[in-house]
């Protein structure tokens, strides 16, 4: 597992990139990069083209960070997952949520 | 064998250096041990018990190379690779050896002793 | 503190202290330089000269160390070893073989016979004291792991045994409730509370059944923590006559209240009318639930709303999924333990499985059966995942009342005797709130009636729906019979109720004392207009003609076998009836 952030090319976009298994043991990065983002920063995208698994603490996750980037006025984009994760994201219905593509 | 000294002066003196006050009961208590595991010896050559033979003189070597009677324990090594072989004949000699060499050894002490009291 | 009487140590590793030492060697000499090398130290030693009196010391003594000659008479030093080590037991006690030994396989029946090390002759005192340190930090850090092993057995014993008591605690509010029914199998490993696992299964006072499954994010105490409010919440609400979607709002509430942001509930509300023949369902992130009937799938209900415990009340959805039913049909559902399973080769049972297990269902055999023995099958030697909670529920033919039991007797003297209430509801209300709990705890005061509160809350249910379905919002029951209808009678309801205007749901109680017990009666007024019933094809029976049109079917029959008298008056949109109940 590893995390990698970088900025959008508009410059105000944060993408959060997850290697490997999305859960538990994640926790502490994940909430550090989007801690460490920069106050600029309006909206986020994860990056899951590298994840190989998402669990139920991971969605747990991407609600804290929906929290923290405003709730339902956070604009935060989930992208490039694989089947399975789609699956687990469309099961809990997180596409209410979150911009799912 | 010539070369190798009846005492290792150097081993004993940091011997002395341990023991303090019971350097001479050391002695004393060693002398005592070698006499009985020499008459062992002889006994299990008489009675061709080679492993009883190898016992001994094992462990015999080992007091030997504590106390610093070097030489002597060269002999108790040779006898107990005799004993390891089976060979008793060869064990004979040795076992001569090794009597003799413990009277130097006797001799050794007495001296290093009376120089120690004077 | 006793400090070494010799040397004020240098030798003893920090905080140890002196140690106890046995040596066995069977020469004097030998052992008397030993045993005055390690005093010297400040060690306290035990000496012996062979085997025997080693291991006897061994016994008395209690050593940390133990120096053992290799050769000697009398026992020697490997069978002693092979003794004291077997003494030991779990106790780490270093031993080390003196040795003047070099042949490779004589050194090696010494770790064999479980030496840990070597100490050949001439002794040597710089290396006597290194070997004994190294050997006691070794034995030091044993003893701290094995400690901290007792420690962690100890701590998950009790662990273990305050989750005991928590889930009887537990039990207490979130007890099984009717999911022992004859119409429900279910599998909940006892502890799955504390992995995030909830059912529970709750009778409605007017016949039929609410079913909750959850699964909780996270594990132990914190999981365990949030299944609380919602038991109490369920089994509170469920007994009370509130409908799936009341609870569900007031669980999601409650939850997002609570819980941390990152935790929520995936869930499942069930509610089963065993009369009309109809399952509602609503699924939050759980996986599909399986209609089955015979061994085909009818019907998968999938997830369609987020879980509990995330959105505000204003943006949470109640909606439910409205499936008809026959007697026999069977609803499975379960959290996600049991797709998860895995076999030995790390494949995961998955909704295949289910799938397979479901319609390669011989006859006779029930799909619960059916699920479990195969999970058994596939999982094989795997053990069971313990967060794993299948249910099955069957819907069976039920005429009216459910068979709830009575409350207790409760004292006649207390509670109201004389009271009059009249409730109404108006325009939007009549969408949004349903106010039947309501009505039944006015009712429920009255500690004769309480005894009856499920026909009581049948009374009121009948008397509510029928003002609302058939008064307020016109729709003809005979819609609700036929398969085609029903779909359209539900959307059509859903449609008009969002548009009502100018309407009215009045209810007027009064109860009176009697010497026998009491009286309530209940007036139900609407604002409809009721409807031609001399056209009305349903109008053919004896008992529609006497009634007056809107009470078709079942509700006329419930009515009239629970209330002592009924009356209807224009055209039914004025129901009055009377209740006796007796001490």
């Amino acid at each position: 597992m590893s995390i990698h952030t970088r900025r959008g090319h508009d410059g105000k976009t944060l993408i959060i990139k997850i290697d490997g298994r999305f859960d538990f043991s994640t926790h502490q990065a994940f909430r550090d990069a989007y801690e460490h983002g920069g106050t600029d920063i309006q909206s986020y995208i994860v990056d899951l083209s590298q994840a190989t698994y998402l669990d139920s603490s991971a969605l747990g996750m991407l609600l804290l960070l929906r929290d923290y980037a405003g709730g339902d006025d956070a604009s935060i984009a989930i992208e490039n997952c694989n089947s399975d994760v789609r699956k687990i994201l469309t099961i809990s219905n997180f596409e209410q949520l979150f911009i799912i593509r | 064998m010539v070369d190798i000294p009846h005492l290792d002066e150097e081993a004993l003196a940091e011997l002395r250096d341990v023991m303090e006050d019971e350097f001479s009961l050391l002695i004393e208590t060693y002398l005592t041990d070698s006499k009985e595991r020499i008459e062992r010896l002889k006994e299990a050559m008489m009675k061709g018990d080679s492993d009883a033979f190898t016992k001994a003189a094992h462990s015999f070597k080992g007091s030997c190379i504590n106390i610093g009677a070097t030489r002597l324990g060269e002999l108790c090594q040779k006898a107990e690779t005799a004993g390891r072989n089976g060979d008793l004949n060869q064990g004979s000699p040795v076992v001569d050896e090794i009597s003799t060499e413990f009277q130097r050894v006797i001799e050794a002490f007495d001296t290093l002793m009376v120089r120690d009291v004077g | 503190m006793d400090a070494p009487a010799t040397e004020p140590d240098a030798g003893i590793a920090a905080g140890s202290g002196p140690l106890r030492v046995l040596i066995a060697d069977d020469s004097d000499s030998d052992r008397l330089i030993l045993k005055t090398l390690l005093t010297r130290l400040g060690h306290h030693v035990l000496d012996a000269a062979n085997g025997h009196e080693a291991v006897a010391l061994f016994h008395s003594g209690q050593p940390d160390i133990v120096l053992l000659d290799a050769l000697m008479p009398a026992m020697d030093g490997m069978e002693a070893a092979r003794e004291i080590k077997r003494c030991a037991g779990e106790r780490m006690v270093p031993l080390i073989f003196i040795t003047s030994l070099s042949a490779a396989e004589d050194l090696a029946r010494c770790l064999e016979a479980g030496g840990d090390g070597f100490l050949s002759k001439p002794y040597n005192r710089v290396m006597i004291e290194a070997k004994i340190n190294a050997f006691n930090r070794m034995r030091l850090m044993h003893q701290t792991l094995s400690d901290q092993r007792d420690l962690m057995h100890e701590r998950n014993r009790k662990l273990l045994e305050e989750q005991h008591v928590a889930r009887r605690v537990f039990d207490n509010v979130a007890h099984t409730g009717c999911l022992d029914a004859p119409n429900i199998r279910y599998h909940a490993s006892p502890l799955s509370i504390f992995s995030g696992d909830v059912l529970f299964a709750s009778p409605r006072p007017a016949g039929g059944m609410l079913v909750f499954a959850g699964d909780f994010t996270g594990h132990g105490l914190p999981a365990a923590m949030g299944a609380m409010p919602v038991a109490e919440t369920f089994y509170g609400m469920a007994g009370k006559g509130f409908d799936g979607a009341d609870i569900l709002r007031e669980i999601n509430q409650k939850l997002v209240h609570i819980l941390p942001k990152d935790m929520f509930c995936c869930g499942m509300m069930v509610e089963a009318d065993f009369e009309l023949g109809q399952l509602n369902v609503w699924n939050g992130g759980l996986p599909d639930a399986w209609l089955v009937r015979s061994s085909v799938v009818l019907f998968r209900l999938s997830s369609r709303h987020l879980p509990l415990g995330i959105l505000s009340t204003d943006q949470f959805s109640v909606e439910m999924e409205t499936i008809r039913t026959l007697p026999g049909d069977k609803l499975l559902l379960m959290t996600d333990g049991v797709l998860e399973c895995s076999n030995e080769a790390g494949e995961l049972f998955a909704e295949r499985g289910v799938r397979h297990a479901i319609e390669g269902l011989s006859s006779g055999l029930h799909p619960f059966d059916a699920l479990m023995s195969e999970i058994r099958r596939f999982t094989g030697r795997q053990k069971f995942r313990d967060d794993l909670t299948l249910c099955c529920l069957e819907m069976f033919y039920q005429e009216g009342l459910a068979a709830l039991p009575e409350g207790t007797v409760p004292s006649s003297l207390a509670g109201p005797a004389e009271w009059n209430c009249v409730y109404e509801i108006r325009e939007c209300t009549l969408e949004k709130f349903n106010p039947l709990p309501l009505l039944l705890h006015i009712c429920m005061e009255v500690p004769g009636l309480r005894r009856k509160s499920g026909e009581i809350y049948t009374l009121l249910s009948e008397l509510y729906n029928n003002a609302l379905e058939h008064g307020v919002l016109e729709l003809p029951s005979e819609w609700k019979y036929t398969s085609e209808g029903f779909c359209q009678y539900y959307s059509e309801r859903a449609k008009r109720l969002s548009g009502v205007s100018d309407h009215y749901i009045r209810f007027s109680f009064h109860h009176e004392p009697m010497h026998w017990g009491g009286r309530l009666r209940i007036i139900c007024e609407d604002s409809g207009q009721g409807f031609d019933f001399q056209n009305h094809p349903a109008l053919q029976s004896m008992e529609m003609e006497q009634s007056g049109p809107r009470y078709a079917g079942r509700g006329l029959i419930l009515l009239k076998r629970l209330a002592d008298s009924i009356r209807f008056h224009n055209q039914g949109s004025r129901v009055e009836i009377s209740y006796d109940w007796y001490f």
